[in-house]
Parts: C-alpha cells; sequence; structure tokens
C-alpha cells in the first residue's frame, strides 16, 4: 500500500475510479437496481436502456430538467468504455443485440458503498466460530497421523455423546436470540457475497484466457516449445485454483438433496422470530436458485473459453494465423508506401461462397405487350362545355413542403418515426402523399427502414373516410 | 403411415433441404440448427453429391460453417466448367477484407468472444491510414460505404438490426482470405510498387 501503487490504482482500477467519477450516485444508484437488486447477468441493451430512462427521468425530476444531460444510451456506452470499465458490452452468440455485464470491479465498489450505511447490527461470535472451524478443517484435513485423526475423532464422538445425553436429559439448550442474529447476519453476508464472487470468478477466467492468448501471439520460439509450454495450460481455465474450487462448489451445488435441504432450512430460519426481526431480504429465501443462475453462467464462459483457446492452439490454425500475420504486415507496408497513388480498379478476384445457379425458367418469360387499336370511327368536333380545370387539378405533392416538415420535426429531436410526423403533420392529399414520404426516405440517406418493427398510420381520404395502412417501420435521422 | 416407411422420405428430404441451401450460399449453424444438423448426418452422401458437379463441400465443424467451392482439377481429368463464379474485387474491397482479416486474427489474439462487432467508424478508421493525403473526407465515406456494400454482398460482413451502424465480421472471411491469398495480394502489391518506383526513376531520368 505504498504511495505509487495507491496513485495507480486511483487512476486505473476502474473501482477506484467509479468512486471518483462526477456522477458517482447516478452510476452506482443504477448499477445497484439494474444488475445487484435483481441479481441480473447480461441485460439486452434495449431493456437497460430503458430502465435507466426511467432512471434519469425519477432524477431530473427531482433535480430539474438541465441534470444529466446525454441520452441513457450514450451513458451506457460511456460506462462501457475502455476508460471506464463498468460495464462489459459484448454480443452474445445468436443475437444482434449488444447486451451489458457489470464488471466485477463496479460491483466492488458498490458493494463497498453499501456497507457504508450503518448495519443494524454487528455480530462478531459466529465470525470467531467460523474462523476456529476453518482453522480445525484445514488442521485435520493435513494431518497425516492416522493416531492423531483417531484421536481427534475421537474427541468430537465424546463431545457429540455428552450433547446428546442433555438431550435426553430433556435439557435441550436454544440459542439465544443475539447469536440467532448474529450467525444468519453472516450467512446472508456469504451468501450475496458469493454472487459477487461469481462475477469475479468469471473475470478472473476472462483474464487467465487473454494472457494465455497473449504468450501465443507473441510467441518467439518454435511451435514445438510453445507447445510444451502451453500444453501445461491446454486446461489452464478450467484447471486453474479458482477453477478446480468452482468445479467442487458446483458439483456440491448441483445435487438435488441439498437443493432441497437448503430451501427447508431456509424457509425454517426465515420463520424464526428473531430473523424476523432482522427483516430479512425476501430475496435470500431463493438465493441458491440465483447461485444456480449465475453458476451455471459462470460454467458456460468457462466451457467457452476452454473451447475456443483449445481451437486455437490446434496446431494447424496456429501455423496458419502466424503465416497470416506475417503476410499481413507485409500488405500494410505495401499499401503504405503506395497510398498516393493506389492500384486502378479491379485487383485482385475472389471465389463466390457458392455455386451461381441461374435458373432460366425462373425469370418471366415474354410476352407480347398489348397493342392498342384505334377504332376507326370519325372523330367528332367535341361541342360539349368540358371544364378545363379537369387538366390543371391532378394531383401535385410539393416535396418541398414534406421536406420542410420534416426538417421541422428534427428541430427538436434526434431522431422521428413516419407515424410520429404524420401526427403532427397530417397527410392533405391522402396515399399519394404517403408515396412521396416513402420515396423521400429511400432517397434520404439519414432515413432508414426496419422490416423487424412496423407501425400504423391513420389518415382521412378525400372523401372523408378514415384510412389504415401499416407499414414498416421508417425513421428519420437528423 | 409406420414409422419404417417415413423415414427414408425425411432423409432424403433433409438431403434435398441441405443441397440447395448449400448451392444457394453458406450455411451457417447459428442460423438453422436444424439444417446444420442434418448437414453433419448427410456429410457423406453430400460429398458424394457435389463431387458429381465437380464441387468440393467445405465444412469447418468447430467454427460453425459450410459452403460449396470448386473441386481442384485432378491431373488427366478433363476439367468441368466451373459452377463457382470468380469475383473481380477493386482495390479498395480487397484492402478492407485485409484489414477487416487483421481485425479478426487481432481479436482472436486477445479476447475469447465468439464474435468480432466493428461499429463503421471503426472501419472508417481503419481504411483511413491507407488512403492518399488529403483525401476529400465526403468522398472517402461514400467510397468505404460502397465498399462496405460490396463485402456485404459477398458475405464477410453483416449489418446487425438495429439501427446502431455494427457489422458482424463473418468467420467465413477467414475460409477466403487465407494465406494463398494474402500472399498473392502482398505480391501484386509489391509488383505494383515496384513498378511506380520505375516509373518514378524513368520519369527522374528524362528531366535533366
Amino acid at each position: 500500500m505504498d504511495f505509487a501503487t495507491l496513485d495507480t490504482l486511483r487512476h486505473q482500477h476502474p473501482a477506484w475510479r467509479l468512486l471518483v467519477a462526477d456522477h458517482a450516485p447516478l452510476i452506482a444508484s443504477f448499477l445497484h437496481r439494474g444488475f445487484l437488486e435483481a441479481n441480473a447477468r447480461a441485460l439486452p441493451q434495449r431493456e437497460l436502456v430503458l430502465k435507466l430512462e426511467d432512471h434519469l427521468h425519477t432524477l431530473r425530476e427531482r433535480l430539474g430538467e438541465e441534470a444529466f444531460p446525454r441520452t441513457a444510451a450514450a451513458y451506457l456506452d460511456d460506462w462501457a468504455a475502455d476508460g471506464r470499465g463498468w460495464l462489459r458490452k459484448f454480443y452474445p452468440p445468436d443475437t444482434d443485440e449488444p447486451h451489458f455485464d457489470l464488471t466485477s470491479a463496479a460491483e466492488r465498489a458498490i458493494r463497498w458503498l453499501s456497507q457504508l450505511a450503518d448495519r443494524s447490527f454487528v455480530g462478531t461470535e459466529s465470525r470467531l466460530r467460523t474462523v476456529f472451524h476453518l482453522l480445525e478443517q484445514m488442521t485435520e484435513g493435513t494431518e497425516v497421523d492416522p493416531e492423531a485423526r483417531l484421536a481427534e475423532l475421537e474427541r468430537r464422538k465424546a463431545e457429540l455423546e455428552a450433547e446428546m445425553a442433555q438431550v435426553r436429559a430433556g435439557r435441550v439448550e436454544l440459542m439465544d436470540e443475539a447469536a440467532l442474529k448474529d450467525r444468519f447476519q453472516q450467512m446472508s453476508d456469504t451468501a450475496l457475497g458469493l454472487l459477487s464472487d461469481f462475477r469475479e470468478l468469471e473475470h478472473g477466467f476472462r483474464e487467465l484466457d487473454r494472457v494465455v492468448r497473449e504468450r501465443i501471439a507473441t510467441w518467439e520460439g518454435t511451435q514445438g516449445e510453445l507447445l510444451e509450454t502451453v500444453l501445461g495450460e491446454h486446461d489452464a481455465i478450467s484447471g486453474s485454483d479458482q477453477g478446480r474450487s468452482f468445479r467442487a462448489f458446483w458439483d456440491f451445488l448441483m445435487s438435488p438433496t441439498r437443493q432441497e435441504e437448503l430451501t427447508r432450512k431456509l424457509e425454517r430460519v426465515f420463520a424464526l422470530p428473531a430473523v424476523q426481526a432482522l427483516k430479512p431480504d425476501p430475496r435470500l429465501l431463493r438465493i441458491h436458485f440465483d447461485w444456480l443462475e449465475t453458476g451455471e453462467h459462470t460454467q458456460r464462459t468457462v466451457a467457452r473459453l476452454s473451447e475456443q483457446l483449445r481451437r486455437y492452439l490446434d496446431d494447424r490454425a496456429w501455423l496458419e494465423n502466424r503465416r497470416i500475420m506475417q503476410l499481413l504486415r507485409g500488405v500494410e507496408q505495401h499499401a503504405l508506401a503506395v497510398r498516393n497513388q493506389p492500384p486502378g480498379r479491379a485487383f485482385m478476384e475472389i471465389d463466390e461462397p457458392s455455386p451461381s445457379v441461374e435458373l432460366p425458367l425462373e425469370r418471366p418469360l415474354f410476352s407480347p405487350p398489348v397493342r392498342l387499336r384505334m377504332a376507326d370511327s370519325e372523330v367528332l368536333e367535341a361541342s360539349e362545355d368540358v371544364p378545363a380545370e379537369a387538366l390543371f387539378s391532378q394531383a401535385f405533392i410539393d416535396k418541398e413542403r414534406l421536406r420542410e416538415n420534416l426538417r421541422h420535426a428534427l428541430q427538436t429531436r434526434e431522431q422521428v418515426s413516419l407515424a410520429e410526423l404524420l401526427h403532427e403533420a397530417p397527410l392533405q392529399q391522402g396515399l399519394a402523399e404517403l408515396v412521396a414520404y416513402l420515396d423521400l426516405a429511400s432517397d434520404e440517406r439519414t432515413a432508414l427502414f426496419e422490416d423487424s418493427r412496423t407501425q400504423t398510420l391513420t389518415w382521412t381520404d378525400a372523401r372523408g373516410r378514415a384510412r389504415r395502412i401499416t407499414l414498416p417501420l421508417v425513421l428519420f435521422h437528423r | 403411415m409406420t414409422p419404417n416407411t417415413n423415414r427414408p422420405t425425411d432423409a432424403a428430404d433433409s438431403l434435398s433441404l441441405v443441397l440447395v441451401a448449400l448451392m444457394k450460399g453458406v450455411v451457417y449453424q447459428e442460423g438453422d440448427a436444424n439444417l446444420w444438423h442434418g448437414l453433419l448426418n448427410l456429410q457423406a452422401r453430400v460429398r458424394e453429391h457435389v463431387t458429381v458437379l465437380g464441387l468440393q463441400l467445405v465444412l469447418d465443424e468447430t467454427e460453425g460453417y459450410a459452403y460449396l467451392r470448386q473441386q481442384p482439377t485432378a491431373e488427366g481429368r478433363s476439367a468441368l466448367p466451373h459452377l463457382v463464379a470468380r469475383r473481380q474485387l477493386g482495390y479498395g474491397v480487397s484492402l478492407l477484407l485485409v484489414l477487416l482479416r487483421k481485425k479478426l486474427a487481432e481479436s482472436e489474439a486477445t479476447v475469447g468472444g465468439p464474435r468480432l462487432v466493428l461499429r463503421r467508424e471503426e472501419i472508417l478508421d481503419l481504411v483511413r491510414l491507407f488512403l492518399p493525403e488529403g483525401t476529400n473526407e465526403a468522398r472517402m465515406v461514400d467510397k468505404l460505404d460502397a465498399d462496405l456494400a460490396r463485402v456485404i454482398e459477398l458475405g464477410f460482413l453483416r449489418k446487425l438490426r438495429g439501427g446502431d451502424d455494427a457489422y458482424e465480421v463473418r468467420r467465413i472471411l477467414k475460409a477466403f482470405v487465407d494465406a494463398q491469398w494474402l500472399d498473392a495480394f502482398q505480391q501484386k502489391l509489391a509488383d505494383y510498387r515496384a513498378h511506380l518506383r520505375a516509373h518514378l526513376t524513368e520519369e527522374n531520368g528524362a528531366t535533366p
């Protein structure tokens, strides 16, 4: 804990940086609610943005409109940026939506903050007992002398028998309220702590994976040497100390009898008046399900990282990667040298990823155009009075006017959907005008058609009937 | 109908489905799990079928993709007409492919994330370094958009849904932009560079 270490930590450790951030109360309160209170992992961006918008909204109501000027999405991106490191942004397989997860550093900072609020009760006895317990387990677990081990077991047996004799004699010793509260507090601390350990564990695994990959990528020796050193790390992740401890935990938790036992005991403990008086967090009742869920998440991460690392180490891929890195460097050098006079158009060739099958029958066949025949009748001079307006009253849509509507709508916001736009500037010329809008949207580079979402538009036509149409969502951006 | 009479038709159906899907483009594991499963089961028969057409099945089980490519002509056999067309690529598109391939290699060397997603600005930054100095920014962006569209069309980039302007670099790129392809690219560029240099000295020699 010397000055230099602390100074670096303050500048580089995400947890400390969170504590000194200007918006720390906003960040910590939101992340606490979004992830920790909900025991949530990996939330999709859309969901998190909505939550943050809510959060910002309530804050702005209290602090005034100017508080926290950026959009929810911008905040999230900022918090996930490399310089911050409070959220991890990633794309899970099979989805196009970015997901966010709390980093373990941010979690630690937030948990520390939550401990600043005074606890109603500080128990010490159970901790001391835990210390004794752990020491006992360690000395016992490393005792090689069978004599000593037997003696210890005998001692415990004698203790148990004495206790049983007491109970038989009708002297049942009950735990007093203080002792109960003490233990309950420790139990709940440990139980919640386990949840945050998972996150840290996963972070550790990821870190391990990165280190091994870096080693491989910067390896200068031969492949044989690399394999030799890395072979030991082939299962570097699941074989690490924390990997083994995690597996033991997992096996312990996965047994159905243990799960039942946990449920039963938690329910009994929760029913005790002393515990009720502590107003325990009801989520504790199902904490083991949360363990299972987050544990499974960690389990999957470990499996995936191991698998990918194995693939990366595959000798064929390894050699190819080396060669490719070399070639890439060469290409870049040449490309830099010629950048002021880049080669002309067609430069390289590449195979198409599939055979091209032309299906002539899928094309429409030739069909002769219908020929109009003028009836061979005499054209007479028109004598009726035809109103000339008919010629001029063709619908004319002024696109400039529509553009003006659009510009107006975008003055106050970043984007506007066609539906919103029409709400503010209703269609005056019905369908034709709508088509003009769509035409505008397809010309405009700032407009976006989203096939996955739809919108319903309504207008009143010339005869006063209400019309409705459902279209893919059209969004105009500034 | 008894299950016994049912099964063969099912198998034939899925063989047809798999073959048609392959003829139409790359088959991805994450795109259609059923199809992928069918492909794995019927691998041998698929290979047999496509060989008749002078094609070869490339199936990468760990990366989760499969596609058909032209079978190299064996010696002493007459070459079949090619079913797989070769596409001409402009310099811009070729260079973009190289830069994306590099990103893919880098991401493999640092993070174990299964997917590489780049935003449009990031891609822009990749390319910027290799453009002539003083390039008109607006023109460059237009050009890049055209190149991006081409790479998407080739199937190496996929625009993610949602207006985030994010693109996934598909791992199939590794199969096409491989060491051999890169070697050819490097060779061509080196030749071009030598040609430029020769041209320059010639000009310099002519001027007194």
